[in-house]
């Protein structure tokens, strides 16, 4: 098994979800409640005749830092973000937010960490971005207060201006990828996982991206970025791990 | 309270969703206002062409199947969840349900509301044009009275409906199953003719669904048919239903959407 931790923070916790750490989980460990996503001996198996995608993988997700993972196609990264985000559940291990897993809390998992799946799915084809944006905010159980102030201000944020009143299935692939992303931040949640977000994306759109990044950082949130270990980014990540073999092994 | 605030609003975000999307296609309204029309049309020569033993006059005989096409079109929308739950899975928006705080339980069963509520409407306007173009005769004293009837009606139905969305994400088919259902519901609930003509053991086997009670009640709170049992009877038995059968199904629900989660099938479609 590999096991890979980042350095403790200065902060732990306590600004940020406070309530969630004040509560005991018998199931983890005083470490894993400190932090806001840990993965523990997370396997996975997809069918009884294959090898496992996932084999006892370990990963810890410190305050305020960046992570990438890379590998081949199927390697076994996608299917590590849908089991962080509390989506699909592991065969064995966990994967805890501030010490919680999605099964003990979901409504409060789900409210910490936004993930961005891979494709361009997700959206509904007849809905405007408006429209896409204001459900979302809704449905993520926003304060009824801040609902319209924060779809105008992700609006806003993701360069949408122009695209508001426009229908999804009449959105470019880049339009709609740059929508996803939007719905990613529009909560401002404190861990972020995202797999490929680059697909489609232009140039400004990639720096959008950048700045909603850069905003996560500097609110000390956490992000962890999938994408194939082919793809060339430029951006700087606190660690860089590779899927192989069912491993995480440093790049 | 603010977390029930938040919960109704996510409730009323998923029917305004549905209602947009409804909009956006208006051939859909236009075709839904025609359908009662000629299925009307179609019964209100049947009713003066066929005598049909129990019933007085053609007249009487309108006006009981007219209830049935009504209620008819509200069996459809209650089974129609499972067909939406699978283009959510298709579309990858049931994954954006589950990865929200509002999550995929409740938003299965928001997704209920804008068709019931659209079912109820359509069910209105088919009295409304039997009343308007076929002269037919409500009830007044009593039409008051249907709305409750209809809505513990709508709770013993539901459950069908949840329990088809169940299938749906366990085998990631819409609308299996659904088509025979309903028209064995429409034969066994008595929606087009008279339990009478069935063979005794299928009257036997109308009474062991809640179709049967809450079409006999409507019926006799519309156009004054007479009721098999009492009132109260009827209304017990709709209570009764939709006390097990609702538990039951929001049970289903939650161990399919569980099961897929754990097999990671959840994301398939």
């Amino acid at each position: 098994m590999t096991s890979h931790s980042l350095q403790a923070p200065a902060l732990v916790g306590e600004p940020l979800a406070p309530t969630l750490v004040e509560k005991t989980v018998v199931s983890a460990t005083p470490a894993d409640n400190a932090i806001p996503l840990v993965l523990r001996g997370v396997h996975k198996r997809w069918h009884k005749s294959q090898a496992p995608v996932l084999e006892g993988v370990d990963l810890t997700l410190d305050l305020g830092t960046s992570t990438w993972v890379g590998g081949r196609n199927g390697a076994g990264k996608t299917t590590l973000l849908r089991i962080a985000a509390g989506l699909i559940d592991p065969d064995r291990g966990r994967a805890q937010v501030w010490g919680y897993t999605a099964a003990e809390n979901r409504s409060r998992y789900q409210r910490l960490l936004a993930l961005l799946p891979a494709g361009d799915r997700g959206l509904y084809a007849r809905l405007t971005v408006r429209h896409q944006l204001r459900f979302w905010a809704r449905i993520a159980m926003l304060d009824p207060a801040q609902v319209q102030a924060k779809v105008e201000e992700t609006i806003e944020a993701f360069e949408l201006s122009e695209l508001a009143e426009r229908r999804v299935d009449r959105l470019s692939m880049g339009q709609r990828q740059r929508l996803r992303i939007a719905m990613t931040f529009l909560t401002e949640p404190e861990i972020v996982l995202l797999d490929e977000p680059l697909t489609s994306l232009d140039a400004e759109g990639a720096e959008v991206l950048e700045r909603a990044i850069g905003g996560l950082m500097a609110r000390e949130g956490t992000l962890l970025w999938c994408s194939p270990s082919g793809e060339h980014l430029d951006r700087h990540f606190d660690a860089r791990w590779v899927l192989a073999e069912g491993r995480l092994v440093a790049e | 309270m603010t977390e029930l605030r938040r919960s109704g609003l996510a409730f009323g975000a998923v029917m305004r969703r549905d209602l947009h999307v409804y909009l956006s296609y208006r051939t859909r309204i236009v075709s839904q206002v025609l359908t009662p029309v000629f299925s009307l049309t179609l019964f209100y020569y049947v009713s003066r062409l066929v005598h049909v033993s129990g019933f007085p006059s053609p007249a009487s005989y309108f006006g009981f199947v007219v209830v049935g096409i009504a209620l008819i079109s509200v069996l459809y929308s209650c089974f129609s969840i499972s067909e939406m739950v699978r283009q959510e899975l298709v579309a990858g928006t049931f994954e954006r349900l589950l990865l929200s705080p509002f999550g995929a339980m409740r938003g299965v069963v928001a997704m209920t509301l804008f068709p019931l509520f659209n079912a109820i409407l359509l069910a209105a306007l088919t009295l409304g044009i039997g009343c308007a173009l076929f002269g037919l005769q409500l009830h007044w004293a009593t039409v008051p009275l249907s709305l409750p009837a209809l809505a513990l009606a709508l709770l013993s139905f539901l459950p069908f409906g949840l329990l088809f969305a169940a299938l749906a994400v366990a085998t990631k088919q819409g609308s299996m199953g659904t088509s025979w259902v309903i028209a064995l519901i429409s034969i066994v609930g008595g929606l087009y003719f008279p339990l009478t003509l069935l063979p005794e053991w299928a009257q036997t086997a109308s009474h062991l669904q809640p179709f049967t009670p809450a079409t006999e009640l409507l019926r006799h709170l519309l156009v004054d048919s007479p009721l098999q049992t009492s009132t109260v009877t009827a209304i017990a038995k709709l209570v009764g239903f939709a006390a097990l059968l609702l538990p039951a199904s929001l049970f289903a629900l939650h161990h399919a959407i569980r099961l897929g989660q754990r097999r990671g099938t959840i994301i398939e479609y």
